[in-house]
């Protein structure tokens, strides 16, 4: 229907998308729009605000959501044709551009849940954990949104020049977004970018950035204005999908000011005043430390690399982290209290009791965990076949190193030097460095410590070297290569480094060695450092052992000659697997190729290992593939003599190496190298878990007596919780998994009120059985429809010593239908004798 | 009665075994002589052996999944329930089988 109003041609529609008038619909809207000369407006008949259609974000901003009427207005000199091409846009086109987009909003119950929050439909996102450890505090959002410093307070130099670098700059944003455009396959992410470049173009945008420079400010700062207008605007909209695109004007926005004033600047620090969760897209080491550890309970990364050097640094400070989170910032308000789980991996967003009562258990069984160990923490970890290795710490600071000790640290493996370099303005003096290393060395109380010479340039820029900027910096100017550039640099290190040897086991390690000379010239620099400190009769150990990090792929085929030259090596996997495999660790397309269970690169590190060995050197791991549990049998199977992890993973660490066998682990690693696809390692992995078979069927530690969990959800939970603690699952979300699943095929309650959960699953360590008796008797579906108070669980892995031991469950299931054998466990009163009761008649030992 | 069962659940870890257990003891109260097979996570137990099932005048299944070696029982009478059906109310199995 045809309306003149006025001297303009008119039409009505109602909004059939089911998320509003949001970016994307609304770009395609303005895109339209724009063919035409004529002015085109929209007004949304419910709030009676109106847009100009060539703007995308005036047309967000409106706010049309889904059913809301909407009213048309054209005119100009080409009305009739954009009257017409808006109405069949509106009518035939617009309802259907909008495929949603996958994974932004906080999913409620999904199945990678536990089942108690589930069942609760609690709201969350999912991420990767890479840290463990559960933070809970307010949101405080991380943008970048800051000039350079010293920029901001700059006024306009002109407005015109201000103007022209805006249009320099903005043009540029396009053509990168085209660029990115042109590659781009995929729909969704194509709309995205399409999303973007409307930003780039958008009239109302360039409108605000002209105001401001007329005003008399400087371009950046117009950029910032301009950009927190239409993010405070964007932000109050009732839709989620609408608050989500705040985060595309301000990526615009940035990109604008790299654009304009190149890539250095950074964002503003921020000061943390109450217990809080840091929301960000990535954050820069600096950035990490400039928040204040005390209120920092969390930190949550839209970005993906589980490896970038904040998130490494996270890891060995022990905040739990969890990365991936897509689009946490438009999603979850800045001030609302959220828990960050990093050890299953997902943020919960709304703070019900439910979640609460959860999360009190789950602190407890966290507390337990970390309190249970069969094994001393002091002392290096003996396999259970009898091999031992040294489990170092890598640290950075006072703080880690203290974390380091108390976790029981056989030394340190890495002690990185980088932090003081980054922390000043200029270089840390001889004295700083002397307090630092002395104080490492005095702290380790005789323990190795290997302080590794600063790694700077790659990525680790620092403003007094003037490192040139690089187009691949981690290929460029870094680690020992600079060393001959800045000669002072070095040479005030390791007068501070020797010194400190005087305190402690010193030992020192190079980054980034290539090649048989940059090691010759290296040992000279230590030579001239020692008669340095010799003329100032200052004392130092003489024969202090010197190593290198291998990281580059060609150190590792010059082992015999670099044997020759020095004490000791440590393999710095991240890098190593990076140059090795030639895909870029932090890229999220890439994570795949960069993999440290490549068949080649194991066969890599074998034989560098096997190399440096044979030669009678010392040789550990420091890199993040040492930090998992999982890779442990292969690290025992390689024959390492240390490896170093972030601190707080010590204890586990050292807990899991006793239960595994080196002979094992050699075995398992031949076959790995032998493999042929990547399933097939995996598997190889996961079976190497199993060699734990030491354990006992049952243990005291696993019948937990007057349990006052209220569901079945809670009492599954609860037992699987203790076969965490006990160490008998690292994987509590598929144990869990396979009980309910066996519980969906029917319940397992048998009555009498005894229930007997039972599963077949690779996610427990042993097979088990675990008693649980309830205060309180709960329903479990049995088939005579009593609720149950005592409940026996038997999780059992695929067969291997499966005979055995099914001989046993099946002996137990036989003696659950027996009166006079319920009838006993019912009246035993403690765990100890609920054990030995059970050990009797299963004729089990609990040893 | 002379009577012959085969028990099997899904796992195969513990409802095999108390249905089997239940039966044996249900069926010794009534009087009958039985005896039950069990297809669980070890196999097949106490296998029942062709004499024993020429003997049998009834076969019970008590199953949630196909019987291993059926074809042992041709032109034996069975009758065939859900494993639960024998630790809910084992009696009414064998009130069937005297029907």
């Amino acid at each position: 229907m045809t309306q003149r109003v006025g001297t303009s041609l008119e039409f009505a529609f109602t909004c059939s998308l089911s998320d509003g008038l949001h970016a994307r619909p609304a770009s395609h809207l303005a895109e339209a729009a724009n063919d035409f000369a004529s002015e085109s407006f929209l007004t949304n008949l419910r709030t009676g605000s109106t847009a100009s259609l060539k703007s995308v974000l005036a047309i967000i901003s409106a706010d049309v959501r889904h059913g809301d009427r909407c009213a048309v207005q054209v005119r100009g000199t080409d009305e009739q044709a954009a009257y017409a091409a808006l109405q069949r846009f509106v009518e035939q086109v617009l309802p259907g551009c909008d495929v949603p987009l996958a994974g932004l909003s906080p999913t409620a119950g999904s199945d990678t849940l536990p089942r108690i929050l589930q069942t609760a439909g609690v709201k969350c996102c999912f991420g990767s954990p890479v840290t463990g450890g559960i933070g809970q505090g307010k949101v405080v959002q991380l943008t970048g949104m800051a000039l350079p410093t010293g920029l901001s307070a700059r006024a306009a130099i002109d407005s015109q020049s201000e103007l022209a670098l805006i249009k320099r700059g903005l043009a540029a944003v396009r053509a990168r977004i085209r660029e990115k455009l042109a590659y781009q396959q995929f729909s969704t992410e194509a709309a995205v970018l399409q999303a973007d470049l409307a930003i780039a173009s958008d009239v109302s945008f360039a409108q605000k950035l002209t105001e401001h420079v007329s005003q008399g400010k400087s371009a950046g700062q117009a950029v910032v204005e301009a950009g927190e207008f239409f993010i405070d605007l964007l932000r109050h909209s009732e839709s989620e999908y609408i608050r989500e695109r705040a985060l595309d004007v301000e990526e615009i926005c940035l990109q604008l000011l790299e654009e304009m004033y190149g890539r250095d600047f950074q964002a503003a620090a921020f000061e943390l005043r109450e217990p809080s969760v840091v929301l960000a897209e990535t954050l820069a080491p600096q950035q990490l430390l400039g928040l204040d550890r005390k209120w920092l309970k969390a930190l949550v990364l839209e970005y993906s690399g589980a490896t970038s050097h904040a998130v490494i640094l996270a890891r060995s400070l022990g905040i739990p982290t969890l990365v991936g989170v897509k689009s946490a910032r438009g999603v979850i308000p800045p001030g609302q209290e959220i828990i960050v789980d990093a050890v299953r991996g997902f943020v919960v967003t709304e703070l019900t009791p439910a979640v609460e009562r959860f999360y009190e258990r789950e602190r407890k069984t966290l507390a337990s965990r970390h309190g249970f160990s069969p094994l001393q923490t002091s002392g290096p970890a003996i396999t259970a076949d009898g091999k031992t290795l040294e489990v170092g710490a890598n640290a950075s600071s006072r703080e880690e190193l203290t974390v380091a000790l108390e976790n029981g640290a056989d030394g340190i493996g890495l002690f990185r030097t980088e932090m003081a370099f980054l922390q000043l303005d200029r270089p840390p003096s001889e004295e700083e460095q002397f307090a630092i290393y002395s104080e490492a060395a005095r702290g380790a109380n005789g323990r190795r410590v290997i302080i590794r010479t600063f790694d700077l340039g790659g990525d680790k820029a620092v403003p007094y070297l003037n490192l040139p900027a690089e187009d691949n910096p981690f290929l460029g100017y870094r680690g020992v290569r600079i060393y001959a550039e800045h000669r002072d640099l070095l040479q005030t290190q390791l007068r501070a480094i020797l010194r400190a040897s005087a305190f402690g086991q010193v030992q020192i390690m190079v980054p980034m060695i290539s090649s048989l000379e940059e090691v010759l010239q290296f040992k000279n620099e230590i030579a001239e450092a020692k008669r340095d400190l010799e003329r100032r009769r200052i004392a130092f150990q003489s024969d202090i052992p010197i190593g290198i990090m291998i990281e580059v792929p060609s150190a590792g085929f010059i082992l015999d000659q670099l044997c020759s030259e020095l004490d000791f090596f440590s393999l710095g996997t991240n890098d190593l697997n990076q140059y090795f495999l030639a895909a870029d660790r932090d890229n999220p397309k890439v994570t795949e190729i960069s993999n440290v269970l490549h068949p080649g690169f194991l066969r890599f590190l074998k034989q560098i290992v096997e190399e440096i060995h044979h030669a009678g050197k010392w040789v550990g791991m420091c890199g993040e593939m040492a930090g998992e549990i999982r890779h442990l049998p292969l690290l025992v199977g390689l024959g390492l003599d240390e490896i170093s992890v972030p601190p707080p993973q010590i204890p586990a660490v050292k807990r899991a190496l006793s239960q595994l066998s080196a002979a094992e682990g050699k075995h398992v690693l031949d076959e790995m190298i032998a493999s042929r696809d990547r399933l097939a390692i995996e598997n190889l992995l996961e079976s190497a878990q199993a060699v734990k078979s030491a354990q006992p069927l049952l243990s005291k530690e696993l019948v937990l007596l007057g349990s006052e969990s209220r569901n079945k959800e809670e009492a599954m939970q609860e037992i699987v919780d203790a076969f965490y603690i006990a160490g008998r699952t690292e994987d509590r979300q598929r144990l869990e998994e396979a009980l309910w699943s066996r519980e969906a095929v029917y319940s397992t309650g048998l009555g009498y009120g005894f229930a007997a959960p039972h599963c077949k699953t690779e996610a427990v360590t042993a097979d088990s059985i675990g008693v649980l008796k309830l205060k309180k008797a709960i329903d479990w579906g049995s088939v005579d429809s009593e609720p149950v108070n005592m409940i026996i669980l038997i999780a059992m892995r695929e067969p291997q010593l499966a005979n055995r031991h099914m001989q046993v469950f099946s002996k137990l299931a036989r003696k659950l239908m027996n009166e006079e054998f319920r009838g006993h466990l019912l009246a035993v009163e403690n765990a100890h004798d609920m054990a030995t009761y059970l050990a009797e008649q299963l004729e089990i030992s609990l040893h | 009665m002379k009577i012959v069962a085969v028990t099997a659940c899904p796992t195969g870890i513990a409802h095999t075994y108390m249905a089997a257990a239940r039966l044996e003891k249900v069926a010794k109260t009534l009087g009958h002589d039985i005896k039950v097979e069990t297809q669980g996570a070890m196999g097949i137990e106490n296998k029942l052996t062709e004499n024993d099932i020429r003997q049998a005048q009834i076969a019970i299944f008590a199953v949630d999944i196909a019987v291993e070696e059926r074809e042992r029982f041709n032109g034996v009478k069975v009758i065939q329930v859900p494993l639960q059906e024998a630790l809910k109310d084992p009696h009414s199995i064998f009130a069937k089988i005297q029907r």
